[in-house]
């Protein structure tokens, strides 16, 4: 079951297409992250994925329902944040909420309880307007939160916080998914964040979604072998014996680098350096970590 | 209509502390303050003044004078456009768009805010006149004045205003839910108001939709008596204000953006 699916999504401006056919699938109960590099088209799929734009091409639901049917019926259960932070300068936080608390009409008491759950529990009284990037984000957090939804949709949710706000933030929404099961699609162009914090990712590059999966899957479909490393006691005679076998090695920084070799290859370069008296002290494979696997994709 | 209630109630909260709710105190209460603080200045004139037996219909037409020319037509302009303007001002048109709300209660929610606003303006100013009018009766010497403020035809007078001022009421709508810059309609808005001004002097004012709380001020003077065959004119500003806020709700529906 999908709490959001999307298909054949496609956009234009001004006769350029930014999105071409987007199929996303995020997973009742997940934290999706969308990664995506600047431009991608991810805050476009965010924004037509909650009405703000008007849909060309392509079809969306959330909780199994056709957004342009039941739009009212959707949004009572979901909650975002897109972009910059929507505050009224000349309100408090409180009243920032307290609009949003008389739509949702949910308990008054939400109001204190979001504000505590976003750190902001002692800035209730304070005017939007004193608040620094940091706290503007934190209340438009709060803002997503207020109505308990089912569904958050978070645009770059950690633009402006200091890196303990980010680990808060992050924490706090984890707690948010295992606790209450609601299940949240969150953009960044940090991958390393959405490593720490999604449970599915989908990348969009170009209009297109590159890749949707859980982490693992990313992880496990594109790794491979990229070189060799390897440390002896005379790194340069080490290299010639191991040229002389027709393997191409190079020293960088103190190692020996290899090309990617079968296991059993290995196993005979160790037992031939060891016949020439050389100590092999390491020997090991360097694989592709998420960020190569990110970047060869929206690179591809 | 539980919605569009929960949706107005939201709305109103968002004019706390705006300067077009500022505007709509200051602008409704200036002209009264200024009368009561000219009869307190010449105060040797009031026992005559206040003798008069038109004393209330006299405050009347000195204080709806520069009201309908002026104070009227102007904090129509302001307030629209100001509260209009609050979302994109708060880049919140896309937190509006966002929320579970119809956009047919999120187009006449706010202007219903505005239209309210627009009769707290006519409240405070028939408020502020009768206070106007009383001050100076503690200062010795000063009779009560003749007649009662309640006889004049407030409510009447006050409803034909308020319908001579929709028309700018939509048309800065309009203009407001168009532009992202409150310059614009403001700007606008001020040079419709004077050509509306220019536009008195002629007949053609009559389809100015700038120039009704004018016409309506002059019709009973000299100045005016050219309009006086026109006896549908609040009709006519009513049609306009209605023409206005459909076309205006068109153009918000229709948008490819919403915030």
């Amino acid at each position: 079951m999908y709490a959001l699916q999307t298909s054949h999504l496609h956009h234009r401006f001004a006769n350029h297409d930014v999105l071409r056919g987007i199929d996303m699938q995020v997973p009742t109960g997940s934290i999706y992250g969308f990664l995506g590099p600047n431009g991608a088209g991810k805050t476009t799929t965010l924004r037509l994925v909650l009405g703000l734009l008007q849909t060309q091409q392509g079809e969306i639901r959330i909780f199994g329902k056709r957004f342009d049917k039941e739009r009212i019926a959707i949004l009572r259960n979901v909650g975002s944040l897109i972009e910059s932070p929507s505050l009224y300068d000349h309100l408090t936080a409180s009243e920032n909420l307290r609009l949003m608390q008389i739509i949702h009409r949910c308990p008054t008491s939400r109001i204190t309880e979001v504000l505590e759950l976003v750190g902001l529990a002692d800035a209730g009284r304070k005017r939007a307007k004193q608040f620094s990037l940091g706290m503007r984000q934190r209340l438009a957090i709060a803002g997503a939160l207020l109505h308990r939804p089912e569904l958050i949709i978070l645009d770059e949710p950690t633009n402006g916080l200091d890196p303990s706000g980010i680990i808060e933030i992050r924490n706090l929404l984890m707690e948010l998914n295992r606790r209450d099961g609601c299940t949240i699609l969150v953009s960044s162009h940090l991958l390393s964040e959405i490593d720490r914090l999604a449970t599915h990712v989908g990348i969009l590059g170009k209009g297109k979604l590159l890749f949707q999966g859980t982490i693992d899957e990313l992880r496990r479909c594109r790794q491979e072998v990229l070189s060799i490393r390897m440390s002896t006691s005379d790194n340069a005679d080490a290299v010639r014996a191991i040229t002389e076998n027709g393997i191409a090695a190079r020293i960088v920084e103190e190692e020996i680098v290899l090309p990617a070799l079968t296991g059993e290859r290995i196993a005979s370069l160790n037992r031939m350096l060891m016949a020439r008296n050389l100590d092999v002290y390491e020997i090991r494979t360097v694989r592709n970590d998420l960020e190569t696997i990110f970047l060869n994709l929206v690179r591809e | 209509m539980t919605a569009f209630i929960h949706a107005f109630h939201s709305e109103w909260l968002k004019r706390k502390r705006s300067f077009a709710s500022t505007l709509v105190i200051g602008g409704s209460l200036f002209t009264p303050v200024i009368v009561a603080v000219v009869r307190l200045i010449h105060y040797r004139g009031l026992p005559a003044i206040y003798a008069a037996e038109a004393f209330w219909p006299n405050l009347w037409r000195a204080c709806w004078e520069s009201m309908a020319i002026f104070f009227l037509p102007l904090g129509a302009i302001l307030a629209t456009s100001l509260i209009t303007q609050i979302e994109f001002k708060s880049n919140a048109w896309k937190q509006v768009h966002a929320l579970p709300i119809s956009t047919v209660v999120i187009f006449l929610t706010k202007l219903g805010v505005i239209l309210v606003m627009i009769i707290e303006f006519l409240l405070l100013f028939n408020a502020g006149m009768y206070v106007s009018g009383m001050i100076p009766v503690a200062l010795p010497g000063v009779p009560n004045p003749k007649g009662a403020f309640l006889s004049l035809p407030l409510l009447r007078e006050n409803a034909l205003y308020f319908m001579d001022v929709l028309p700018i009421v939509g048309a800065q709508y309009l203009m407001a839910l168009r532009s992202n810059n409150a310059l614009v309609p403001i700007g606008i808005g001020f040079m419709a108001w004077v050509g509306a001004l220019a536009a008195v002097s002629s007949k053609v004012a009559i389809w100015w939709p700038y120039s009704y709380t004018i016409i309506h001020y002059l019709s009973d003077k000299p100045k005016g008596a050219k309009f006086a065959a026109y006896t549908e004119l609040h009709w006519l500003a009513a049609i306009s204000f209605v023409l206005l806020t459909v076309i205006s709700y068109v153009l918000f529906i229709t948008k490819r953006e919403r915030g």
